[in-house]
């Protein structure tokens, strides 16, 4: 049974596996390349804070940009075309071409056969997943000492830790359960994609509400001394203590800003802090990086369990 | 002798409508079975239902021993080599008779390592009946084995399956809507029509038990149980079971097996079941 998986899916999984191969590649040359470059034109004790190096972290932010802007499409795009090639043929092209009457007259029965495809492939894909995962947790601290975005940069964010492996398992199930739906692969395929943008829209949304965002008071700015915090909301704080979403009465003129300038709104905010106002701003911090790991990658395993679940019953039901 | 496949009662239904209903019937062992009707009379239902592929809505449907199933169009890997789907038969089965089956496809002379997608429609058939051969099953079915094929691959497929047949105790359910095709392999008959079973019975008893009447429009058919009639000008032609009448003006032979079947298909309402009673149940 599991040659018989491996005959059938072949072409996913060594397009797969070269796809990440090539990444794997590209990240350790461009990381070798960075690295070089450190080695020869970094001035004594950088990288890091000091004022000396900003030269050095401008010249690995662009090298960093280059490289990124090759794979930062990943977390959309790869769940997106695993539902649609490793889930959707799974039912949708045995139905479409009949071979179902083959696969499942035979001695190995259905329940047994569908197990077994849908636990091997599902463990290939939560294992490409979690390298994809590694080579991108790898890369990265090559360029970003000190700098780190992997929280607040919802793009990064899905490309480490478990959320790349949960979104193609997530992904992989909805495509099957499409495919059983279907009984044909190219509806299947539009649905998973469909549904993966869909779930990266909602979940992008709910997950503000993953814990309870914390709260600072600013003075004399607005804006966090936390470049990695996910901003949830923010509002003024009148001298009574009262917040209010936009200071009403404070006798602070504002002005619109034209064009790129924002002179009139820096003033206007200087005047309300003069005048005792604060900032309360409310995110979450960097410390929650695996709270919101698991939390995501729970949400999508369960959603992903319930899939399975449902084109195994699908499928059982009314196999002709 | 427990019968190799047997039906009770059973009922399938798509959504709503019944593509079969209330259908007994019993295959005994050794036996090649021709399932006909016409086209939406249930066959592949009732072949669907009797390998698993269907769950009945109502009473049951057994198969003693292992079943092979061959469906209509002849599923295959189009992707796999013919030396993959053996190894895809082979993985997949407990019983796998693997030398019979490459030895049987290197007698029809089809190249092992040929991609499906590049034999002609004749070969991709015996390849499907090969793998459903080498699983030495009990009961092999096989769903208009013959469709789509030309005359000469339509002799070769059958000859493949009634040298197994001549081999061992082998029963074979097939189904056809060209009559012709069965005349000459089968010794069973099964007629379907409308989801409704019509006719389950050895072909020589049914044929013996049979008479097709020709006479004068007015010659007395009374006491005699009419399966069909049809009149051509001032002549008619009877299909009847059992006993003639006594009417001299009626001329009576044998029909047959084509002329049976259609004269139970030219009547729904008309049916010849054996008594199950008798058999297994």
């Amino acid at each position: 049974m599991i040659w018989v998986t491996w005959r059938q899916h072949r072409a996913q999984i060594l397009v797969t596996a070269g796809f990440l191969a090539l990444l794997g590649v590209l990240l350790l040359a461009s990381a070798i390349e960075a690295s070089r470059y450190v080695a020869e034109h970094a001035p004594p004790g950088c990288p890091g804070p000091a004022l000396a190096c900003g030269e050095l972290a401008v010249a690995l932010g662009r090298r960093y940009d280059a490289v990124y802007s090759v794979f930062g499409w990943m977390p959309l795009v790869a769940p997106a075309l695993i539902g649609a090639f490793w889930g959707a043929p799974l039912l949708g092209r045995e139905y479409e071409r009949g071979t179902h009457r083959l696969a499942w007259t035979q001695s190995v029965p259905v329940w047994r056969w569908l197990t077994v495809k849908l636990s091997v492939l599902g463990a290939a894909v939560v294992a490409g997943g979690l390298l994809l995962s590694l080579m991108v947790s790898l890369w990265r601290p090559v360029f970003r000492t000190g700098v780190d975005s992997t929280f607040g940069n919802i793009g990064v964010f899905n490309m480490v830790g478990v959320e790349p492996a949960a979104w193609w398992l997530y992904a992989f199930a909805l495509g099957t359960l499409a495919g059983s739906l279907f009984r044909r692969t190219l509806p299947a395929m539009a649905l998973a994609v469909a549904g993966v943008a869909v779930a990266m829209f909602t979940l992008f949304q709910l997950s503000d509400h993953y814990a309870e965002p914390a709260r600072v008071e600013l003075s004399g700015t607005v804006l966090l001394d936390d470049p990695d915090a996910r901003l949830v909301s923010a509002a003024w704080v009148e001298p009574s203590g009262k917040e209010v979403a936009e200071p009403a009465g404070s006798g602070c003129p504002r002005r619109v800003d034209v064009g790129q300038s924002s002179r009139n709104a820096d003033a206007w905010q200087a005047c309300l802090f003069g005048k005792g106002y604060r900032y309360a701003v409310y995110y979450h911090p960097a410390s929650r990086f695996w709270r919101f790991q698991w939390t995501e990658a729970g949400i999508l395993a369960v959603a992903s369990a319930a899939f399975c679940g449902l084109a195994v019953r699908r499928t059982l039901r009314r196999p002709g | 002798m427990t019968p190799a496949l047997e039906a009770t009662g059973l009922g399938v239904r798509y959504r709503r409508t019944w593509a079969l209903r209330d259908c007994s019937l019993a295959v005994p062992a050794g036996r090649v079975a021709a399932l006909v009707g016409p086209n939406g009379a249930g066959k592949t239902t009732l072949m669907h239902a009797a390998v698993g592929l269907l769950r009945p809505a109502r009473g049951s449907v057994r198969v003693a021993g292992e079943a092979a199933f061959v469906a209509q169009d002849k599923p295959l890997y189009d992707s796999f080599t013919v030396a993959e789907m053996l190894a895809f038969g082979r993985r997949m089965n407990r019983r796998w008779d693997g030398d019979a089956a490459a030895g049987r496809l290197g007698a029809l002379g089809i190249p092992l390592d040929r991609k499906v997608s590049g034999l002609s429609g004749g070969q991709q058939a015996q390849v499907a009946v090969t793998l459903a051969l080498a699983v030495r099953p009990d009961l092999l079915v096989l769903d208009e084995p013959l469709a789509n094929l030309d005359p000469l691959a339509r002799h070769d497929v059958m000859r493949s399956i009634m040298a197994e047949v001549a081999e061992r105790e082998l029963t074979v359910l097939l189904s056809s809507h060209v009559v012709s095709d069965l005349e000459e392999t089968c010794d069973w008959l099964v007629v379907l029509n409308g989801g409704r079973l019509q006719v389950s019975g050895d072909i020589e008893e049914l044929l013996d038990g049979h008479r097709v009447l020709t006479g004068p429009d007015g010659a007395s058919a009374a006491g005699v149980r009419v399966v069909s009639a049809s009149r051509t000008g001032r002549q008619v032609s009877m299909l009847v079971r059992g006993a003639c009448p006594p009417d001299p003006r009626w001329r009576a032979r044998r029909p047959g097996l084509e002329e049976l079947v259609m004269g139970y298909l030219r009547s729904p309402e008309s049916a010849a079941l054996p008594d199950l009673t008798g058999v297994g149940a």
